[in-house]
């Protein structure tokens, strides 16, 4: 009679399936303590793994996105320096046209400094950055302005085009003395004007579109991120300029040099404040830009840490876990030897 | 004349123990044999002396069918947690690595990137590379998905022929069993291979055993076909050859009744066969079900539109057969997956224009949207990453949630297939220790415990030895007595 049997196969059938059994999880332990995540992240989360895949991805879109506001920002920040260059020149011609109004009226001094700011208002707004013209609004692969002082220019041959028409003879002809105060009031309000505060400045002078760069700069904000050559400030310097720099070539009387001076400070000082303007606004958009950065990292940063939460493992209680498993697996090899020497086979001689 | 009758029955005795050696004996030899059953040899007592009448073979009914059950219940979902895995790893890869999710979120960084500096032609390059790789993604995702069918159908198919082979074998030993027990003879070795046999059947197909008279056995799966009464029946299933995805597998018939497949992570399929059926016609066709939407919500985010809004949406960056129209909304094509490609229009390997992407008008000039051409359009590019991420309707059948963007479906994706392994993961945990635990069970109640057996033969010996003693002194009590006579 047996009370209780245990069958030979069983005894070792268990002790092998036991040691196996901690095998398999050592290894997982081992792969989880070196890690830090779960060995089958998939089957630990289940449903959730999709979501922890997706926030994976988001953090390399994320990372994608501040790349991309770093290159909105470059942008921006050059477009920044420009327009304080823009300002600047814009006040020294302020300066001279002031000092010319008042008595002193040095009639080359003043052309020469209008063609130095033509000049390097030209330069500055054909700009170019990573190969893309800063001031060009989306149209970045064409030169946004062309040069005025080139006599083939569109600007230039229109300008001729309107100075004709008004007097009937170019502007260095000697009977440029004898035009008034009243028709060159008229010349510049009615002719010059629409040339670049009108429609007249994308004809000839300007290749810019009014649309300006639109970024994206966080998952669901986007953000105009640049600056074109048809703000009303950059049109108004151009004129005051181009049209100083022109007309004081030719023999133009005094009183005209008074109706243009006067006509040109109001004009430099609305696009010295308009360019401040403008430079304002792009500061609000960098602003933007640095800020959504920011949130973008810090995004990041939750998303990190929201994965580490789900899929990571206390490395502390995996290294505990591989220990006492290694212990265990010992004990368990020293009893599977024991136990297979213990047979009564050892005690019949 | 009682001293002959000792000698008699000193001499059974010798018999006797001689014969309970040699089952001691096979017990020990066999100990390590799962499927050996132990022997005792029982003694009655009959005038004159003992007499071995018959050797018992250890059986426990409830205990065997209960391993029967455990072995079936194990095999099904080891097959289904196996396929399972490598399913993930030929549609998703290593981490997810090819699945279509991580590529269309690559492809959405591709077009941020883009869009951050829409006048760099190499950008444009690369978010169509970005595209290539989504479509190869899906292909491959759907060619695995098919392939993955074709293996199950093959697996059944052997399965069906092994399992023919098996009830063909248990015949022969039925039969042994049925004549040796009418003929009285010791059937022991050969109901120690029906067992074995038996537990082989129920890793294919969970059977359920009645013993009928004469040690007769009929085997019922446990749909309720008969698989042997006298003869097996037969267990037919026409294979085949190649999976597209419109086919639709044959069942398993056994007995004419059709196998019922398996259903759910943690599978109701006992045996593998359910659970390659389950694989084959359900799992995979819902992975494939997945990846066809997957491939129908790109196409329509992609979709070109007509700036002006009169004309229809036409098939963009990615195009398929039935281009170049879009595909219904909410409804699922079969085999989306594997025919999605990226548009000629687009594919400078092809002769195409990468900047369309930029600029619309693949579909002729009434769907160009930057029209002056500027350089550094970006309002369409920022466009497409916003439709990604817009909720768009799916179809029912894929059993997802059918209000998703694609990207979120394509996530929901991943996260249905590691949800069905984690209940597969559980349930084998389970299965298997269930499976273990009553092979032990079954084991201590009818195995050979070898311990146990040379205490036996301890006995065994002395009662020898005694026996032998007893003859010896009968012996010399006899010739004492021809001594007395001479």
């Amino acid at each position: 009679m047996k009370t209780s049997f245990i069958s030979s196969l069983a005894m070792s059938q268990t002790l092998r399936y036991q040691t196996m059994r901690m095998q398999a999880e050592l290894a997982e332990s081992l792969k989880e303590s070196q890690t830090g995540r779960y060995a089958d992240v998939g089957t630990a989360l289940g449903a959730h793994a999709g979501r922890n895949l997706s926030m994976n991805r988001n953090i390399d879109r994320l990372n994608g996105l501040v790349d991309a506001n770093a290159i909105a920002a470059n942008r921006l920040t050059a477009t920044q320096d420009a327009m304080t260059q823009l300002g600047d020149i814009g006040q020294s011609l302020l300066a001279s046209l002031t000092a010319a109004k008042s008595d002193i009226d040095q009639v080359a001094v003043s052309r020469a400094e209008a063609e130095r700011v033509l000049k390097t208002m030209t330069g500055i707004l054909n700009s170019n950055l990573n190969g893309e013209y800063l001031f060009a609004g989306i149209n970045t692969d064409v030169k946004p302005v062309t040069d005025f002082q080139d006599p083939a220019s569109p600007a230039k041959t229109a300008f001729d085009a309107a100075f004709m028409a008004k007097f009937g003879f170019s502007q260095d002809d000697p009977a440029a003395a004898s035009i008034s105060a009243a028709d060159m009031d008229d010349f510049l309000t009615n002719y010059v004007e629409p040339q670049f505060i009108g429609a007249g400045w994308e004809t000839n002078w300007s290749s810019a579109s009014d649309q300006k760069i639109t970024s994206r700069i966080t998952m669901n904000e986007t953000a105009e991120t640049s600056l074109t050559a048809n703000e009303a400030g950059i049109r108004k310097l151009a004129m005051v300029a181009a049209t100083v720099s022109d007309l004081l070539n030719g023999p133009l009387s005094e009183e005209a040099r008074e109706v243009l001076y006067d006509k040109s400070l109001t004009l430099v000082g609305e696009a010295v404040a308009d360019i401040a303007n403008a430079q304002a606004q792009a500061g609000i958009v960098e602003n933007r830009v640095s800020e959504a950065s920011e949130r973008l990292s810090s995004q990041v940063d939750l998303f990190k840490s929201l994965i580490k939460d789900s899929e990571g493992i206390d490395p502390y209680e995996a290294a505990t876990r591989v220990n006492d498993l290694r212990a265990q697996l010992d004990a368990s090899y020293a009893l599977t030897a024991r136990l297979q020497q213990l047979s009564i086979l050892n005690y019949l001689r | 004349m009682s001293l002959t009758s000792a000698l008699s029955i000193a001499q059974t005795a010798l018999f006797n123990t001689s014969r309970q050696t040699s089952v001691v004996s096979r017990n020990v030899s066999e100990a390590s044999n799962p499927d050996y059953a132990h022997r005792s040899a029982l003694l009655s007592s009959m005038a004159p002396g003992a007499r071995v009448v018959q050797i018992r073979r250890a059986a426990d009914e409830v205990l065997f069918r209960q391993n029967l059950f455990a072995i079936s219940a194990w095999q099904g979902q080891k097959a289904m947690s196996g396929g399972l895995d490598t399913m993930r790893l030929t549609v998703n890869g290593v981490e997810d690595a090819n699945a279509p999710a991580t590529a269309i979120s690559k492809l959405q960084e591709a077009l941020q990137l883009y869009a951050a500096t829409p006048s760099n032609a190499t950008l444009a390059e690369s978010a169509v590379q970005a595209a290539h790789q989504v479509v190869r993604s899906l292909n491959d995702g759907a060619g695995a998905v098919q392939n993955f069918r074709a293996d199950a159908d093959r697996d059944i198919a052997t399965a069906v022929d092994d399992l023919n082979h098996l009830l063909g074998e248990f015949e022969t030993v039925n039969t042994e069993i049925v004549n040796g027990t009418r003929s009285g003879r010791d059937v022991s070795d050969a109901l120690d291979r029906r067992d074995a046999l038996l537990k082989k059947i129920s890793e294919y197909v969970a059977i359920s055993t009645t013993t009928r008279s004469g040690n007769d056995m009929v085997i019922v799966t446990a749909d309720g076909a008969t698989l042997f009464e006298t003869i097996p029946r037969p267990v037919t299933f026409t294979p085949n050859t190649s999976y597209g995805p419109g086919t639709t597998g044959n069942s398993v018939y056994v007995d004419g009744v059709p196998l019922v497949p398996g259903a759910g992570g943690n599978t109701s399929a006992k045996g593998s066969i359910a659970a390659a059926l389950q694989l084959r016609d359900e799992t995979a066709l819902q992975m494939q079900r997945q990846l066809d939407e997957v491939a129908r919500g790109l196409i329509t985010a992609f979709a070109e539109t007509d700036p002006s809004g009169t004309l229809p949406d036409m098939a963009g960056l990615f195009s398929w057969a039935g281009g170049p129209g879009i595909p219904p909304a909410g409804t699922l094509i079969d085999g989306l997956a594997g025919a999605i490609r990226v548009n000629a229009a687009f594919d400078k390997s092809a002769g195409g224009d990468p900047s369309l992407l930029r600029d619309g008008g693949a579909n002729g000039a009434a769907y160009l949207h930057n029209t002056t051409g500027a350089a550094s359009y970006s309002d369409l590019l920022l466009s497409y990453s916003e439709r990604l991420d817009e909720p768009m309707a799916f179809d029912p059948l894929t059993g997802l949630d059918t209000n998703r963007s694609v990207t979120a479906f394509s996530f929901d994706s991943v996260g249905w297939l590691e949800a069905t392994r984690k209940q597969a993961a559980s349930g084998a945990e389970g299965k298997e220790a269930l499976a273990v635990r009553t092979a032990t069970a079954l084991s201590n109640a009818t195995g050979v415990n070898v311990d146990n057996e040379m205490a036996l033969l301890l006995d065994l010996e002395n009662a020898y030895e005694a026996s032998a003693r007893l003859i010896s002194v009968i012996d010399e009590m006899l010739s004492t007595l021809m001594q007395a006579t001479r």
